[in-house]
């Protein structure tokens, strides 16, 4: 335990120092802030435009924070050998992916809730209120985000930051269609429909934790659909750290 | 005691480290030599834990070094160290330090001034040049005060003032009889600190033992670059 919390204070240092993080927060708030424009140019729907483009710039602004600062987490310190020095203290395979995951999950975490302040403060300024549905939608990107940090960690363990971004995107793509192409499946009979739910439960289901347009309408999740989220995202992002343990454990350094 | 049992190592058909079985007694300094490309990293990486051997066995006072309990007496520093840049130096040995169960008695400020870093350990790491990356190395490697200390070219990319204030840090653990095992093709610094070598070429050991006798009078570098090339003909 005392080893993961040494590795996540570690790499949450090194993110929260990488100048990337604030270029990136940067531009976030900059879009958010740009909403009131987006919304000052709509016919009287000025706060759905506002809260629209400002949950969907808070998702995509997390989603680049994880990409540029997890991209290269474990292949950058293979490829340096920074590894060579942690991995012969005495800390497992297994300690150092947890604490890599939880460093990097913290600082995506406060990189969300500097932008959503910013997103509240924009709604109430608009005369919107207090927006609490948004908290909801973003609770559940939280969800989403540690399954999109599993991933990238898993995938930096393996391939270069390029690839590994590549890779991560066309799941996330993916996870988000998957309920489509599901359907789809269902109604054409020339697509394999064994092959397409094999892909349906192997791959992350991320539009589970896409609420966004739903709180913008007033139309809320249930407590038990919140809670089989947060179950299903738990699940995944394990199975996903303990495929990186793995992969690391038997990578010939 | 430091034992390898017929230490293999292949990557792919290509054996890299051929069948070596060395035994090195507790609190001696052992320097490995080998020309580029022999099998020095390679091996150091097994008797660390880094990479697994494809056969024989590495035992560290008889624990197998991927054992969390033989870790916390060793001390190991890579070839060219790259760390963390943007802590500082001073976080980077208390990131190091924390990663041990047990507290070493060695203060982190003592050790950064054994290794001429004291003054720079407030700086972040991107600022470092080479030689104090090396000098950083050499103090995360120490920071458990270890038992056995595994260096990969400790001296190389020091200027003589550095190499001069490392040797004596290394002379140092020496006099405390610790089991240093070190590569270096700075022979000079060697033939110096060592009390025993072990050459390694294309992968296998071709000697072990002592220094004096290995060098039978003349310098280790030119009997060095003699076995080599006898060994090379052969």
């Amino acid at each position: 335990m005392r080893n993961i919390f040494v590795v996540a204070q570690n790499t949450f240092k090194e993110a929260i120092r990488d100048k990337i993080l604030y270029v990136i927060l940067g531009f976030a708030a900059l879009f958010i802030l740009s909403t009131i424009f987006f919304g000052s140019i709509s016919l009287g729907e000025d706060i759905k435009v506002i809260k629209d483009f400002g949950l969907a710039g808070i998702y995509l602004f997390s989603l680049l924070v994880t990409i540029f600062v997890g991209a290269s987490l474990i292949y950058k310190e293979i490829e340096k050998r920074t590894l060579y020095v942690v991995l012969s203290k005495p800390i497992s395979h297994a300690e150092f992916i947890i604490g890599k995951f939880i460093g990097l999950y913290l600082s995506v975490f406060i990189s969300t809730v500097l932008m959503t302040l910013v997103y509240l403060v924009v709604v109430a300024a608009k005369g919107g209120g207090f927006d609490a549905p948004a908290l909801i939608a973003i609770l559940l990107q939280f969800f989403e985000i540690a399954i999109f940090v599993a991933l990238m960690i898993l995938f930096s363990t393996f391939s270069t930051p390029i690839a590994s971004t590549v890779y991560a995107i066309l799941i996330l793509y993916i996870g988000h269609s998957l309920d489509l192409i599901l359907k789809y499946a269902q109604k054409h009979e020339n697509l394999s429909l064994y092959f397409v739910k094999t892909i349906y439960y192997i791959l992350p289901n991320l539009e589970k934790f896409n609420v966004r347009n739903l709180v913008v309408h007033h139309i809320y999740p249930s407590g038990a659909s919140v809670g089989y989220s947060f179950l299903y995202a738990v699940l995944y992002s394990t199975i996903l750290l303990i495929l990186a343990t793995w992969k690391l454990k038997h990578e010939d350094l | 005691m430091l034992s390898l049992v017929h230490l293999t190592k292949e990557y792919g058909k290509t054996r890299v480290v051929d069948d070596i079985t060395l035994d090195i007694e507790s609190g001696t300094t052992f320097g490995f030599l080998g020309p580029n490309g022999a099998g020095k990293t390679t091996t150091i990486k097994m008797i660390v834990g880094l990479s697994h051997p494809s056969a024989g066995t590495v035992n560290i006072n008889c624990g197998d070094p991927r054992d969390k309990s033989v870790r916390e007496r060793i001390g190991f520093m890579p070839e060219d160290p790259y760390f963390y840049d943007h802590l500082t130096g001073s976080e980077f040995l208390s990131f190091c330090a924390n990663l041990f169960p047990k507290k070493s008695p060695r203060k982190h400020s003592d050790i950064l001034k054994s290794v001429g870093m004291f003054e720079y350990r407030n700086q972040p790491i991107y600022t470092y040049s080479k030689g104090m990356k090396q000098r950083l190395g050499l103090a995360q490697a120490l920071v458990n005060d270890p038992q056995y200390l595994f260096l990969d070219e400790p001296l190389d990319g020091l200027d003589p003032i550095g190499r001069a204030e490392i040797k004596k840090v290394l002379l140092e653990l020496k006099k405390r009889k610790k089991t240093i095992f070190l590569n270096s093709h700075i022979l000079s610094d060697v033939e110096e600190i060592c009390d025993e070598i072990g050459i390694i070429n294309k992968g296998k050991l071709i000697f072990s033992g002592k220094v004096k006798e290995f060098c039978d009078g003349k310098n280790l570098e030119s009997r060095f670059v003699d076995v080599i090339n006898q060994d090379n003909k052969s």
